[in-house]
């Protein structure tokens, strides 16, 4: 029985970490990829739908722990009680931030709400990473190898984010009329060009080349062309530039993740580095997560990004598994019959209710709406 | 003041206490204005009706507001357990923690996966799924509620053929857990609260608008009448199902004796026994409340058969200021039912010192005052918005359907007051 409870718990953690990597790394980037008033608007409510369906998992995780595993749920809070405030605080501003927005009639309520949204994203993002850290290092938090986690974090985070701002940061009220005149994928030859398709706001755009070409929206039309040709009675000063902006930031965070990726590696050996039981599986596992960016790393980078930060996040909670042994303990067979027979009448709701929102909401955002 | 700051143990309770009265004030809302939303888009959808549409649309913006704040205070709610009161789930993980996993991983799940696809799901579906979506939201919403439940009914009257095995107490029996007669007397108190309260908030905001003789497509007339039936009709049952609680607590829970012999219960009880004012508070705020709120049904059904409901000011305005009483009431008894439970976490078995983590002074003062600010700023925006809205009425809510257009990219030209989805 506790095999499948394991395997709940882990599946939780990795839901979360990719789902919720689209809407923290965004919100993370949002002062550099979002500058103007409507573009910050379309990032927040292209967060909102992902941080509805995803902060569920990470509630879970907390549930799941609790409820199933106490003794895991004591260890894992011992000692980083600073680090769970940190990540509470910055969870519950954040979220503050992305209902309240949308609410706020005055441009100085919209500003605290944008500090919100983006320094709880960033404390999400340096907490979660720190208890990994600790996790993996066996308790210390200041540790090289825990600071050099949290970087991997952040740095996984925002990259994740990129990826997700490329695809849905495309104006809808530009790319909607494309659907129905174009609906044939643009060639592959225009994708490549891709950056620089808004005149005067991209310095150098034209010359990233692939680097920065592949964003493409849902539709799989890429995001510059959409923003170049809108069609006419659309808005026409309707841009493409934060999806391009954040299509060209794939690749330096790709390689930022790496870096701090091999930094650990590298402190792992050092006192509070890894307390790796299982050394083998545990570097197996790390070489998945180092093998995602460096693929995402070059030239290939923002096409790759959505799928390569998703696998390095989701092999996380696998990471910790391999490397570290948790204390867990059976779930008691009452309290396992309790939970199961509970939960499973309303998985069915869960799957379904998560796969028919992210396809709902899988066209780009729209400008405004109860969120933004 | 000084004192509070020294004391960790007195600093968690009262960061716990308000947290809960906070928490509780949004979710008693949430869970009293669903089944008006749900039971008025059934019959908008089943006539093919706009302007009742447009009600569902009012009412579902004031909804979603609130939901966003007992959310928010809710996810404090349950990392605060596991971070200031580790003993509870030291010893009680299990039979205290697993309803909790169930409510989090389960019920809340689905609850805001669902509410999600309904706020998103406005003209992109069909009408048939898209109140389908605001049935799972309600269903889900009670569902929560009994889970809560079991855990805090685990709290005040212990069972599940329990023992306690290396410091962690087993249930044996799941069943009893799930039917533990303190779970379901405050799920059927809960529940019936709830509709007082969320009829009083559907009462008071209709009055408003009727007594400025603002009654677009006729909502709030409807609204007054919905309003004041269902008040009518779960005030009495409310009190009833409430009292029939204090019989349990007179009686000894099946799982005393397992930590504690009787007379160490006893001296425990004896020392520690709180000083009867909070009970005394709590028990008055809410009987007072209720007795208040049984006349004015009184005068509501007496202007009701004089078919004045929607027109006399003089019952109007007063009515605005009707859901002070319910949510009085509502903390009242959640500081009546955990208040008498003092000195105990789990009765007979736990003390609430013994459930605290063990904590420093400035650790518990850091997290209180943290917490304690945060919250009293989240609150006050909401109600204030709450208000905003509910005075603003149909035209310019949260859901309200788009009418103008927003500027198209005019940089910090920002925001059209009116949303779409």
């Amino acid at each position: 029985m506790e095999i499948l409870a394991v395997v709940l718990l882990a599946g939780l953690v990795s839901g979360y970490l990719v789902l919720a990597g689209c809407d923290i790394g965004l919100g993370m980037l949002m002062p550099y990829v979002a500058r103007t008033g409507a573009e910050r608007r379309r990032a927040v409510s292209a967060m909102a739908p992902y941080f509805l369906g995803s902060e569920v998992w990470l509630l879970g995780t907390v549930g799941v722990a609790m409820g199933l595993f106490p003794v895991l749920k004591a260890e894992v809070i011992t000692g980083r009680w600073p680090v769970f405030v940190a990540l509470l605080a910055g969870w519950l501003f954040r979220d503050a931030g992305l209902w309240m927005r949308g609410r706020m009639r005055t441009g100085a309520g919209r500003a605290v709400c944008d500090v919100w949204i983006v320094g709880g994203s960033w404390t999400l993002a340096l907490s979660l990473g720190l208890v990994v850290g600790g996790l993996l290092g066996g308790g210390s938090l200041l540790s090289p190898f825990a600071i050099a986690c949290a970087l991997t974090a952040v740095a996984l985070f925002a990259l994740r984010g990129a990826a997700f701002g490329a695809e849905r940061l495309v104006p809808a009220a530009a790319a909607e009329p494309m659907h129905r005149q174009s609906p044939s994928p643009a060639p592959d030859g225009v994708a490549a060009g891709g950056g620089g398709a808004v005149p005067g706001r991209l310095p150098g755009g034209g010359a990233s080349g692939s680097g920065a070409g592949g964003a493409r929206t849902a539709s799989g039309v890429p995001a510059a062309v959409i923003g170049h040709t809108a069609a006419p009675g659309s808005m026409p000063t309707e841009s493409a530039v934060s999806a391009d902006t954040a299509a060209r930031a794939t690749r330096p965070l790709a390689r930022a993740a790496l870096a701090a990726a091999l930094l650990a590696a590298a402190a792992s050996p050092l006192p509070g580095g890894v307390a790796a039981e299982r050394p083998l599986a545990a570097a197996a596992t790390a070489l998945v997560v180092l093998g995602a960016l460096a693929a995402t790393s070059g030239l290939t980078g923002p096409r790759l990004s959505r799928h390569t930060s998703a696998a390095a996040l989701a092999s996380v909670p696998l990471l910790i598994a391999a490397a570290v042994n948790l204390p867990v303990a059976p779930v008691p067979d009452g309290i396992a019959v309790l939970f199961y027979s509970a939960v499973a009448p309303l998985v069915p709701f869960m799957v379904l209710g998560q796969i028919w929102l992210y396809r709902m909401v899988r066209r780009p955002a729209p400008a405004s709406g109860f969120f933004g | 003041m000084f004192d509070l700051f020294q004391d960790p143990l007195l600093l968690a309770r009262v960061q716990f206490a308000l947290t809960a009265s906070v928490h509780y004030i949004f979710v008693a809302l949430t869970l009293g204005l669903a089944p008006f939303i749900l039971f008025g888009q059934l019959g908008a959808t089943l006539r093919r009706d706009e302007a009742r549409m447009r009600a569902v649309r009012f009412w579902g913006g004031l909804y979603v507001v609130n939901y966003a704040m007992g959310v928010l205070s809710g996810l404090v709610m349950e990392l605060q357990l596991a971070l200031n009161w580790s003993g509870l789930g030291d010893m009680f993980g299990y039979a205290f923690g697993a309803p909790l996993a169930v409510e989090t991983m389960g019920a809340f799940f689905v609850e805001s996966t669902f509410l999600g696809l309904w706020i998103f799901g406005w003209d992109r579906m069909s009408r048939w799924a898209h109140l389908m979506c605001f049935a799972v939201v309600t269903g889900t919403a009670y569902l929560s509620a009994y889970w809560v439940l079991v855990a805090n009914g685990f709290l005040r009257y212990p069972v599940g053929g329990l023992r306690i095995e290396d410091g962690t107490a087993r249930v044996s029996d799941p069943a009893a857990l799930m039917a533990n007669p303190s779970t379901l007397m405050a799920f059927g108190h809960i529940c019936l609260s709830a509709l007082v309260l969320g009829s009083a908030v559907v009462i008071a905001v209709s009055a408003y608008h009727l007594a400025r003789r603002n009654d677009p497509d006729r909502m709030f007339g409807r609204g007054i009448r919905w309003g004041t039936a269902v008040f009518a009709l779960a005030l009495y049952p409310t009190a009833h199902v409430g009292v029939m609680q204090f019989a349990l607590y007179d009686r000894v829970p099946p799982g005393s004796g397992l930590t504690y012999g009787p007379e160490e219960i006893a001296a425990i009880e004896a020392e520690g026994s709180a000083p009867g004012f909070f009970d005394a508070f709590g028990d008055g705020l809410m009987m007072g409340s209720w007795a208040l709120m049984s006349v004015i049904t009184l005068v509501l059904l007496a202007v009701w058969l004089l078919r004045r409901l929607d027109r006399w000011r003089g019952v109007l305005w007063p009515l605005v200021l009707l859901p002070f009483l319910p949510y009085g009431a509502s903390v009242g008894g959640w500081v009546l039912r955990e208040t008498q439970r003092q000195p105990w976490a789990v009765e007979d078995l736990l003390t609430t010192a013994d459930a605290m983590t063990d904590m420093t002074p400035s650790m518990a003062a850091v997290s209180f005052s943290l917490f304690t600010l945060a919250f009293a700023a989240l609150a006050t925006v909401t109600y204030v918005l709450l208000v905003r809205y509910a005075r603003l009425g149909p035209e310019l809510g949260p859901l309200a359907p788009l009418r103008t257009k927003g500027p198209a990219e005019g940089d910090d030209a920002e925001l059209p007051t009116v949303h779409t989805f």
